[in-house]
């Protein structure tokens, strides 16, 4: 399979090991398919695989992630637990703990309030789980644990200020209305350091792409915290604690953690999303006639600013710019897009991005035990005939 | 192969090719079958792939999170588990 060893060869030897890996373990999920029934599609999901019916996990296909706007029959739903729908007339959120002023809001005190909407991305932490050598524990996300809507809501800073924190209050957590399906499991709580809380972008929500939140998506009401991984957004919001310390659980202190570094035994609890992008269009396979066409799909970098997607059509020995097209927002995801004219033949196109916190998406991911904080390049075999 | 060997079952909906399979149904299947999805359906169990140890400590949280399991089950349902859905460079 490789030549002798140059760098540039056992490079590429390395770049398609570690794409057989990825596909190895794509493979083991469709042999898990073949052992159980199918589960049926859910109505108005139909496009999304689904990864568990129950808890609800749904994922978009790549080729579904082809608009700004991820519609909601394309948009990802993943829950640690279900909980019935919620009538937004009966809803009420509970802020208390480190605050001077305990309130209980309605949705109309809520709509009393400055509204803002804005362009915000989601992702799953656990996005690309599926691709971890040795295969991690979780739900086996593939690609499509990610989508981009407009949202409009309430400022979580405007909210919180009705509260009147403490200055003891350094922590947000957010607690919704699922919960665990035994006494025994923990409660999915989460929360957020005080100076994202504060963040002009973090929202409560109340619509998702123009309309009030869909049931599956966390409405009436939910945290929106942009640039965190998507745990930090809980769905069904109904109660807001404001701490001096980190939310003491599992689902901070065990769950959604990770090492910082490759040779790093001590964990962090997550918070930013990684600096990441996505082919969608040339499709993974795919047969392109020869002449002018266009590499394309999204990036993303959470807390920070995206500085640029490169574009690789020979499996990663050269690069060369792809440029951003509008529109994007602060926490968005944006479009990129790469001319290309090739030959006959095959390719791995590839797509790397980088970002203003020096982040750079790598061609390897440490493996860690729960299968998060995967962005490697993205790489996909196209032939032009 | 150890268990109650209660003969193959084929399962499967029109709607998918893949899912004609036969599931050996051996105690260590009743098991997933009755105990985990008690809590969540059977994907979330069997789309893991995990080596002993692995398996071992989910299966330990679950006991922990109310599944009910007697020590001999426990090991019945590991060993199926790590046979089935063993991960070969898992721990």
């Amino acid at each position: 399979m490789t030549d002798d060893a140059d760098t540039t060869v056992s490079r590429r030897g390395f770049l398609i090991a570690t794409g057989i890996a990825a596909l190895a373990a794509g493979l083991r999920a469709s042999e898990t398919a073949a052992q159980t029934p199918a589960p049926a599609p859910i109505p108005g999901k139909e496009r999304l695989i689904v990864r568990s019916p129950r808890p609800l996990n749904l994922e978009a296909r790549l080729a579904d992630l082809d608009d700004f706007h991820t519609p909601e029959s394309a948009f990802y739903v993943r829950n640690n637990y279900d909980t019935a729908p919620i009538d937004p007339a009966q809803w009420s959120l509970r802020i208390e703990g480190e605050v001077d002023n305990p309130v209980m809001l309605r949705l109309d005190d809520l709509r009393k309030l400055p509204m803002i909407t804005q362009e915000v991305m989601l992702e799953c932490a656990g996005n690309g789980r599926a691709f971890h050598t040795p295969r991690a524990a979780g739900i086996q996300w593939e690609y499509g644990a990610v989508g981009n809507a407009s949202w409009r809501g309430v400022r979580l800073a405007d909210v919180l200020a009705l509260a009147r924190p403490r200055r003891s209050g350094a922590h947000v957590a957010f607690d919704g209305a699922d919960k665990p399906p035994t006494p025994q499991a923990p409660d999915f709580i989460r929360s957020v350091p005080m100076w994202k809380a504060l963040e002009p972008h973090t929202m409560i929500a109340l619509e998702m792409l123009g309309k009030p939140i869909p049931h599956l998506h966390g409405g009436p009401a939910r945290a929106l915290v942009p640039g965190f991984v998507g745990s930090a957004s809980i769905k069904w919001l109904e109660r807001i604690m404001v701490l001096p310390e980190e939310f003491d659980g599992p689902f901070m202190k065990r769950s959604y953690r990770a090492p910082r570094a490759e040779d790093e035994k001590d964990t962090y609890s997550l918070q930013s999303l990684e600096v990441k992008s996505l082919i969608v269009k040339p499709a993974a396979d795919a047969k392109l006639p020869v002449g002018r066409t266009k590499v394309s799909g999204w990036a993303w970098s959470g807390e920070g600013e995206l500085t640029g997607v490169d574009v690789s059509t020979d499996g990663g020995r050269t690069w060369m710019a792809a440029q951003f097209v509008l529109p994007w927002d602060r926490y968005s995801w944006r479009k990129w897009e790469y001319d290309w004219d090739p030959r006959p033949g095959a390719y791995t196109l590839m797509a790397r991005a980088t970002d203003s916190l020096g982040r750079i998406q790598p061609t390897t991911r440490a493996f860690n035990p729960q299968g998060y904080r995967w962005n490697v390049i993205h790489s996909v075999r196209v032939e032009v005939t | 192969m150890g268990g109650l060997a209660l003969g193959a079952v084929v399962l499967g909906g029109a709607r998918d090719a893949r899912a004609q399979e036969a599931i050996p149904q051996t105690e260590g299947w009743v098991l997933v079958v009755s105990r985990c999805v008690i809590c969540h359906s059977v994907e979330i169990a069997v789309q893991q792939r995990q080596g002993p140890i692995g398996w071992g400590v989910i299966i330990d949280r679950m006991v922990t999170y109310g599944m009910p399991l007697s020590a001999e089950e426990r090991q019945a349902l590991i060993v199926y588990l790590v046979r089935h859905y063993g991960d070969s460079q898992g721990r």
